[in-house]
């Protein structure tokens, strides 16, 4: 019977123009959307690869400099772009893409393709995720939302009834036939992951399979509460234009409406600080405490001073049989690494109470959780962008205190005057990065994939019971 | 039953019926948000520039005030040689909140706003750090008024009158509505007028509230004239949905039918359209690397600074006048500057390549914005708000040159090390805000804005010719 159901809808939905006309057009934005997503990721990816190896090559032959002053030119770490971006693109344009490792200074990550963008960037992006996002569910109340309810105005519905069909089998059948002509939006999806296989992925993210499994589980869960909500609506109204109306309204407010405005609200609540506070602050906080003139500052660079005597058993610095500048600069380093941890820390934290925020509205809009699991699957949301920058941190300290401490032990009583050369500079290390693992993502999204789940349980239970209600109401009419 | 009548039936339904209130408050709740979020966000902006600027002021005055110094004989001039600095000459430039940037951020949040403007920064570090803003903000876009305007407002008009002659007519009693002395067309324009006026009511309102609301740094005089503007833009969108809708419902088609049609418009106009036309703006027109700049820009820094004693050679060579005799400066201020003005200038192809691409991708979008209403509408919001990417362009180019012009003036004092005098530092550029003036945006917004009044016509004129057809025919039938 369900067989037999599946069919009859099929061949409804080849008769209806509508239908196909917005399956083309859906299918067509899809193959372009990857088209366009694999030309962006593999052209960031082309232009990472040339500007890490300038920065090894401008570092390696910076001729003889004194190594401090090397700190402060330092180097460049550049995140790498996500073969999945193809796919789902995420924050990734609204995040910087360099990160200048200099001393004394934890710098932002700069460069964010936003700024390049038209105007009307903002509008909507085409990138694969956002057409299955925002259109898929469009479709999937097309095709849907007439369902029950049609059937009724037609008086087909007593005709089913009258043949001994269940409810169930009803629902059953609708939601599968529904469900086929949505997989027919595959082709793009497919190509965005063929084309994803051809970018210059040279990091490589972690259990790519799985994640892609992922991503397609959670958008088929997605599109699967869309079908559900609009079968269950077109059960409970009288009249499909009705059902129409209340499922397009449903679409615009959870796709479009809710997710500005949860963020909208999200920064409202925790906003985070101005460009020039934060700045600002991390000047301020990190350099005058230690290098400034206070009492403070002074007492900070005597106990320095003081601690660097009595571990050499000598009574003057010109005794020493290191580079006391180099000691001092790397003792500035360390105040200051407490300084950033804590401002940025703060700085991420906002970031984060707004996710959350966002995260509450998910209860009334499927597209958030979504978003939020497709992008974290796809390496391009905020978490990997922290993951990425928190790693450039650590390597800025690291390849800091490697150049404080040839000024250290090379330089002698040369003070600033110290210089080394090319044969240091290219014996340095790379910053190398690797992506955080499934099992930390999963960790960080299991709310999303519960809420996205009770999403689909809910729109199921709806459907159900609703296609049942009909029957009720159509039997006692 | 009289026009009169119908008008009258109209208001007591706006009135009585749930869904039609509760769509209007909702739509009235988000304006009223839209407006209240846009002047705490204009507010910030305005607190922002303040800040910045006044602390850019201190730092000037304690600088000059340390020239005056030496200058009365106050402080004598070798107890500080740093006094009159000219490397340490620097400038606040900022672009200033744009006259109705709470009605539409545009490219405001992503853009630069402030700089300080510093010889010891080259071009490419000319904006510091401002990249904190949340990703997840930016990412999703603002609700703002112009958002209001261009997505909901469209999508509640079809909500409120799809079926404004369908379901008279699908219950059997359009014949009956029209045997009293009206037509088709007085009828259908007496109910539109109602509830279409209730919606033109709460945009006015609410635009209204905004422009007082958001008047913090400019009076309400100044900010009148743009208003004026962006009102004659809402009205051309809100006139050209109007007769959209009555041309949709003119085709007499079936009521769900007539609500998918203007569901598809309402789509194809604010994601399809806005989607694809930035995509394909991108892709004919992609800007240069921001990598490759930043490769440059590091390669020349680094260049300048191994072959300073050549570039200083050189430039005595050009200016024998700058020989100085008894430099007393440190060497490493000369070379900041040497190598600074040596980036500068070695980036200066690519920065004209981004002002190409961006000038191309302007062109090509100000012909095919004709193809997208909401993408014709956006940028004549953000041009009468102020907001547009073209002003931030100019804003960050007229920077630029206002560096290059501090430059140019003291760049003799730099290289022989002479302090500068209290006149010559009084007479130095100050950095010029650029207002946007109300008559270059009415000669930018007035195509666009006649654009849309001659489509409304166009689509009126047909939609008119139809009803009359559908009475003729009703008529005879």
């Amino acid at each position: 019977m369900i067989k037999a159901i599946i069919w009859k809808e099929l061949l409804q939905y080849r008769r209806d123009g509508r239908i196909l006309a917005v399956l083309f057009i859906t299918l067509a934005l899809g193959f372009a959307a990857a088209f366009n997503g694999w030309s962006m990721v593999e052209t960031q990816q082309r232009e990472r690869q040339a500007a890490v190896a300038s920065d090894r090559t401008t570092w390696d032959n910076q001729g003889k400099k004194n190594p401090h002053s090397a700190a402060h030119f330092s180097r460049y770490a550049f995140q790498p772009t996500s073969s999945l971006s193809v796919f789902d693109p995420g924050l990734t344009g609204f995040m910087g893409s360099a990160i200048w490792l200099e001393a004394h200074y934890r710098d932002p990550a700069t460069l964010r393709s936003v700024e390049d963008a038209v105007e009307i960037q903002r509008f909507a992006r085409l990138t694969p995720a956002w057409i299955l996002q925002v259109f898929a569910p469009l479709l999937a109340i097309l095709l849907a939302f007439a369902g029950i309810a049609a059937e009724r105005e037609r008086g087909t519905l007593r005709q089913v009834m009258s043949s001994g069909v269940p409810p169930q089998h009803l629902f059953v059948g609708k939601a599968i036939a529904a469900l086929c002509i949505i997989a027919l939006l595959a082709p793009s999806v497919v190509a965005a992951v063929a084309l994803a296989a051809y970018t210059h992925d040279e990091v490589g993210l972690p259990s790519v399979g799985l994640r892609l499994t992922g991503i397609v589980l959670a958008y088929m869960l997605y599109i699967g509460a869309f079908t559900f909500a609009a079968i269950g609506i077109s059960a409970r109204v009288a009249k499909s234009k009705t059902a129409l109306v209340v499922l397009v309204g449903f679409w615009a407010a959870s796709v479009i409406f809710v997710p500005r405005l949860a963020t909208d609200v999200g920064s409202a609540l925790s906003p985070a600080p101005a460009a020039a506070d934060f700045e600002a602050s991390l000047s301020a906080e990190s350099s005058a405490p230690f290098w400034g003139g206070s009492e403070e500052a002074q007492q900070r660079r005597a106990d320095v001073e003081a601690e660097v005597l009595e571990r050499y058993g000598v009574d003057k610095i010109e005794d020493l049989p290191i580079n006391y500048d180099g000691y001092l600069l790397q003792a500035s380093e360390e105040f200051a690494n407490g300084v950033f941890d804590r401002l940025y820390n703060e700085l991420w934290g906002a970031y984060e109470t707004q996710s959350d925020i966002v995260r509450l509205f998910s209860v009334i809009s499927p597209t958030l959780a979504l978003g939020n699991i497709s992008s974290a699957l796809a390496g391009s949301d905020l978490y990997a962008h922290r993951h990425f920058a928190d790693s450039a941190e650590l390597f800025r300290r690291d390849f800091v205190k490697l150049l404080n401490e040839e000024m250290i032990q090379n330089g002698g009583q040369d003070g600033y005057g110290y210089m080394s050369d090319n044969d240091f500079w290219q014996q340095n290390p790379d910053f190398s990065y690797t992506p955080p693992s499934l099992r930390a993502i999963l960790s960080n999204i299991w709310v999303d994939i519960l809420v996205l789940l009770g999403w689909a349980v809910t729109a199921f239970l709806i459907a159900s019971r609703g296609v049942r209600f009909s029957f009720k109401q159509e039997a006692m009419a | 039953m009289s026009v009169q009548a119908i008008t009258e039936q109209e208001k007591r339904a706006l009135k009585s019926e749930p869904m039609q209130l509760i769509l209007l408050a909702a739509f009235l709740l988000a304006s009223l948000y839209a407006v209240l979020q846009g002047s705490a966000y204009r507010q910030a902006q305005v607190d922002a520039a303040g800040s910045f600027t006044a602390a850019q002021e201190d730092r000037n005055t304690a600088w000059r005030d340390r020239l005056v110094a030496v200058e009365n004989g106050t402080t004598a001039p070798e107890e500080d040689r740093w006094a009159g600095l000219a490397m340490d000459v620097s400038f606040p430039a900022t672009i200033g909140p744009g006259p109705l940037s709470d009605l539409a951020h545009g490219v405001s949040d992503v853009k630069p706003a402030t700089s300080r403007v510093s010889l010891w920064r080259s071009v490419d570090r000319l904006f510091g750090n401002y990249q904190v803003q949340s990703p997840i903000d930016t990412a999703a876009g603002a609700f703002d008024l112009a958002f209001v305007i261009i997505f909901i407002m469209p999508l509640l008009m079809i909500a409120l009158s799809y079926d404004v002659l369908s379901e008279d007519r699908e219950l059997g009693r359009l014949g009956l509505l029209l045997s009293q002395p009206i037509s088709v067309r007085q009828l259908v324009t007496a109910r539109l007028k109602v509830r279409f006026g209730a919606v033109a009511a709460i945009v006015l309102i609410a635009s209204l509230i905004g422009l007082f609301a958001g008047s913090t740094s400019l009076d309400i005089g100044t900010r009148l004239p743009f208003m004026g503007l962006w009102l004659l833009v809402a009205a051309a969108y809100f006139l050209l949905w109007t007769a959209t809708i009555v041309w949709a419902v003119s085709l007499n088609l079936k009521g769900e039918t007539t609500a998918l049609l203007l569901a598809g418009l309402w789509i194809v106009n604010g994601l399809v359209g806005p989607a694809s036309l930035s995509a394909a703006a991108e892709s004919l027109y992609p800007t240069p690397s921001r990598l490759a700049f930043l490769s440059e820009a590091r390669e020349a820094s680094a260049a300048a600074y191994k072959s300073q004693a050549d570039i200083m050679q050189g430039m005595l060579l050009d200016h024998p006048d700058l020989t100085a005799e008894n430099y007393s400066i440190p060497e490493y201020i000369r070379t900041a500057f040497l190598v600074t003005k040596t980036v500068d200038e070695s980036v200066v192809p690519i920065l004209s390549k981004f002002d190409e691409v961006q000038a191309e991708r302007r062109r090509f979008l100000s012909k095919l914005q004709f193809a997208a209403p909401s993408v014709l509408t956006l940028q004549a919001f953000n041009l009468a708000a102020g907001t547009n990417l073209e002003r931030h362009i100019a804003f960050e180019k007229s920077v630029r040159d206002f560096k290059q012009a501090i430059m140019e003036s003291v760049e003799g004092k730099v290289l022989v090390g002479e302090r500068l005098s209290l006149a010559e530092y009084d007479a130095l550029p100050r950095y010029d805000t650029i207002v946007p003036s109300v008559v270059s945006v009415l000669g930018n917004v007035a195509l666009p804005i006649m654009f849309l009044l001659v489509l409304s016509t166009l689509l009126g004129t047909i939609a008119r010719s139809n009803l009359d057809k559908l009475q003729n025919h009703l008529r005879e039938t």
